[in-house]
């Protein structure tokens, strides 16, 4: 694969006069954004026809930085607003930018309703097992044991696993990496937006400040070795038993399908209410 | 184009109804709701209409996420719609003040039930007008219409449609259960015959980077909506003319919310809708709303048979509140009523303006049973003797 | 005037009360038409108020009805307190025992016995009111029958509906 400068990548799609980001050294989500507009600019895509959205976060500041039309809604609600954007205009192309606290806690309904109805959006997740913003408190994706500032002595609740979650639910396409893994984060962004119907790449993103501070992993590259420890490709996985993938990440793409989505199927309604309003022609 | 219903003649439908098809003929071609009653006639019957003019009704996983989705679609150019009641009213707070510091035009109908709480689902009240007005966190104005009759809640749901989209902001229409459900004749009139607003739209290029600056002098921005190359960034932080968000600028933020606050009340002129009856020469005032200034009117002709000159002012907008106008009618009369089917909500608005110049009485009345006529009465003769 | 319609839920009472209203609409009166009753969808009260005028109506509720068509006791006891001191009190005989002047006649057999459906009884107590009361034209009524009534059922509903008629006549 011939990958761009980074800068022809950053003069082509970044604000400038946005800049800089307000991301913290050792973030992940700058690698994480940068994968998105190489795939969108692998794609061909005009500026013009997408939309991006988010909710309130560090990840969710992303459409801030971007030369794209851009609504940062409030926290957890992404994916509503971008079911109207969509049904509305459904020639446009919606990316939705989130984080794990955004989308898992308080926006957990409005996750898995957008994935029952097959809304066809591209969700960019960034996975930091904490909500980073606000300070470092635990996430519904903190692994237990881990500690945050509102459970100092390890987190005592169960995970979620957001991408089985997606699966679950019904979601067309559904992959995991960590950030670490550029060339299949680029494919499977790619994949993804051209994918219709919903679409999730989640990244295990290092948060060094809120997160890793708090869990003797202070630097972006021990967090980064710390995910490949814990990580497991799904090829591999599946030989695997219950007892060796306990505490273990699976990553890779987990689902990939072709099941209508909600504006096709939304199109199919209207012909057939006409029909039977006797309205056709 | 063809409607799914009779336009330009006359129908005898319910309130609901009425609300729905005024939606459809103002153009409204996006609806996002959740069933609660009394409002859910309001989502059928959309849900009946949209397909055939083209047009989105989806019913989403909650009131938080349909009112995300209408201004989601009018940040794509769609004008949207939706109507819940007190409980999804309560959870729509939250992206109301959304759409209010980010301009959004879009119409939210509460068809106002007993509250608070889960309350009275099937009885009507005028609970939620503080609610309406201040409901959402921080400094901010909105447009608050209360119809009183079907024909007003088709009319002024056309109006309500018009303001949002001149002003590039949320109108709530305050219906409540009993002009919901009650069924009257409306005149439907032809749709050539209707007048229509669209938001400004960026001239060029240049005034498309100004999406929340007064560029026009009139305190509304142009709206460079997404999809046509405007790249437009809308945020719900403070932000500056540009939208880029400014937190810590205090004087940024100072000039938005003032801006958006003035976009309202400068415009008082134009936006304030009432009516009055028998008020020039009356010695007693009644200020009322909604639903129960159809009793209200009624009481007025009764106390003047009885020689007690007594007069109403209905308000047909409840915010933006004209306290000039009241203070006025406070130096003519001296007494002014207000019922309410509440505590004492437009009644602290009345006792504020009237600064004083004449006795503001509240006759209120909670449980689901509108005023009667003779109730009216009653409460002003009862005070008029203990002057 | 005034009309209020009384039973209990699984009467039609409401859709009555609608299409009366209608009916006046398509005379090009003002109609006001507002419904009350109990959560149960059948056995528990069920009222419909109708106020037709030919100046703007500002009333919600019949406070004075100046006609009350009751088809059970229930209904008759929850609103007998309604009507005017001078009101027509019109009533299902078979049903209702009412305590002060009245007329009627037994609707429910009548509907029985005209279409084999207890449940067009609303049909017949509105034929009769429009005959004795003459509020609203009977063709009137007919074509707010066809518009209101679930599509396929507008023959048996017109039958009814003409059966009290006819019984009002007399």
């Amino acid at each position: 694969m011939y990958l761009k400068l980074s800068y022809e990548i950053r003069d082509k799609y970044l604000r400038k006069d946005m800049l800089p980001t307000i991301f913290c050294p050792g973030c992940g989500i700058g690698s994480v954004l940068q994968y998105t507009l190489r795939a969108i600019d692998e794609l061909g895509w005009s500026k013009d026809e997408v939309v991006w959205v988010s909710g309130i976060g560090c990840s969710s500041r992303v459409p801030g930085f971007v030369d794209f039309d851009g609504l940062h809604t409030t926290h957890g609600r992404a994916l509503a607003f971008a079911t109207g954007i969509k049904m509305a205009r459904p020639d446009l192309k919606v990316i939705a930018f989130m984080g794990d606290g955004d989308t898992a806690a308080i926006g957990g309904n409005h996750f898995i309703h957008a994935i029952r109805r097959n809304l066809d959006v591209t969700v960019i997740l960034i996975n930091n097992f904490t909500y980073g913003m606000t300070g470092g408190q635990v996430a519904p994706t903190t692994l237990k044991g881990l500690r945050g500032t509102t459970a100092p002595y390890g987190q005592f609740e169960n995970p979620f696993d957001i991408a089985e979650l997606a699966v679950a639910a019904g979601a067309n396409y559904v992959a995991r990496w960590t950030v670490f893994n550029y060339l299949q984060g680029i494919n499977s962004i790619k994949k993804a937006l051209q994918k219709k119907g919903f679409s999730l790449v989640e990244f295990l993103s290092p948060c060094p400040i809120s997160f890793g501070r708090r869990n003797r992993m202070k630097t972006a590259p021990e967090l980064i070795k710390w995910y490949n420890k814990i990580t497991v490709p799904i090829s591999k996985a599946k030989k695997m038993s219950p007892e060796e993938l306990e505490g273990k990440i699976i990553i890779g793409e987990f689902v990939d399908r072709d099941r209508p989505s909600l504006d096709e199927e939304y199109e199919e309604y209207k012909k057939r209410a006409k029909k039977i309003m006797g309205w056709e022609g | 184009m063809r409607y799914p219903f009779p336009v330009g003649k006359s129908d005898f439908i319910q309130g609901d109804e009425a609300i729905a098809r005024a939606a459809i003929l103002a153009g409204c071609r996006f609806y996002a709701g959740y069933p609660i009653t009394p409002a859910s006639e309001i989502f059928e019957a959309m849900a009946l209409y949209m397909p055939l003019v083209d047009g989105v009704s989806v019913q989403m996983e909650d009131e938080l996420a349909s009112i995300a989705a209408i201004i989601g679609a009018s940040w794509v150019g769609v004008k949207a719609m939706t109507a819940t009641s007190g409980p999804g009213f309560s959870l729509m707070m939250e992206n109301l003040g959304y759409a209010i510091m980010t301009e959004t035009p879009i119409v939210v109908v509460n068809v106002q039930r007993g509250g608070p709480s889960t309350g009275q689902p099937t009885l009507p009240a005028q609970g939620d007008v503080m609610q309406a007005i201040w409901g959402t966190h921080g400094d901010h104005s909105l447009i608050v219409l209360t119809p009183a009759t079907v024909q007003e809640a088709f009319d002024m749901t056309i109006r309500a449609f018009n303001l949002a989209e001149k002003y590039r902001t949320p109108v709530v229409l305050l219906s409540d259960a009993e002009v919901g459900h009650m069924r009257e004749r409306v005149n439907i009139p032809n749709p050539e015959d209707i007048e229509l607003v669209y938001r400004k739209l960026p001239a060029n290029e240049e005034e498309a980077k100004y999406p929340f600056g007064d560029i026009h002098g009139d305190l509304i921005p142009p709206m460079p909506i997404f999809g046509k190359g405007y790249r437009t960034y809308v945020t719900g932080l403070t932000h500056d003319e540009k939208g880029r968000p400014k937190t810590v600028d205090a004087e940024i933020h100072q000039k938005l919310i003032e801006r958006i606050v003035n976009k309202i009340e400068k415009n008082k002129k134009d936006i304030i809708d009432y009516e009055t009856f028998e008020l020039d020469d009356a010695e007693v005032a009644i200020i009322s709303y909604g639903i129960v200034a159809r009793s209200a009117i009624r009481a007025v002709k009764m106390l003047r048979s009885e020689g007690i000159k007594a007069g109403l002012l209905k308000l047909n907008v409840v915010w933006p509140f004209d306290f000039e106008m009241i203070e006025k009618i406070a130096e003519q009369v001296h007494a002014i009523y207000v019922p309410e089917m509440n505590l004492g909500q437009v009644y602290h608005l009345v006792k504020e303006g009237a600064n004083g110049k004449a006795r503001v009485e509240l006759i209120p009345k909670i449980g689901g049973e509108v005023h009667t006529p003779q109730e009216i009465v009653k409460a002003v003769k009862r005070c008029e003797k203990c002057i | 005037m005034q009309v209020r319609f009384a039973g209990i839920g699984g009467q039609g009472v409401v859709l009555a009360g609608v299409i009366l209203g209608e009916a006046a609409a398509i005379e090009g009166l003002n109609v006001v038409q507002t419904q009350d009753y109990s959560s149960a969808s059948r056995g528990g009260h069920s009222i419909a108020d109708v106020i037709i005028s030919k100046e703007p109506i500002y009333d919600l509720i019949v406070t004075k009805a100046d006609v009350l068509v009751a088809l059970a006791q229930l209904g008759y006891n929850t609103t007998k307190d309604s009507l005017k001191e001078d009101g027509l009190l019109i009533v299902d005989t078979d049903l209702v025992k009412p305590d002060r002047e009245f007329i009627g006649a037994p609707f429910t057999r009548i509907a029985e016995e005209t279409t084999g459906l207890a449940l067009t009884v609303n049909m017949v107590a509105l034929g009769y009111l429009v005959a004795k009361t003459g509020i609203v034209k009977k063709e009137s009524v007919e074509e707010a029958i066809r518009r209101r009534v679930p599509k396929g059922t507008e023959d048996i509903n017109l039958k009814a509906f003409r059966a009290g008629y006819e019984e009002g006549l007399k």
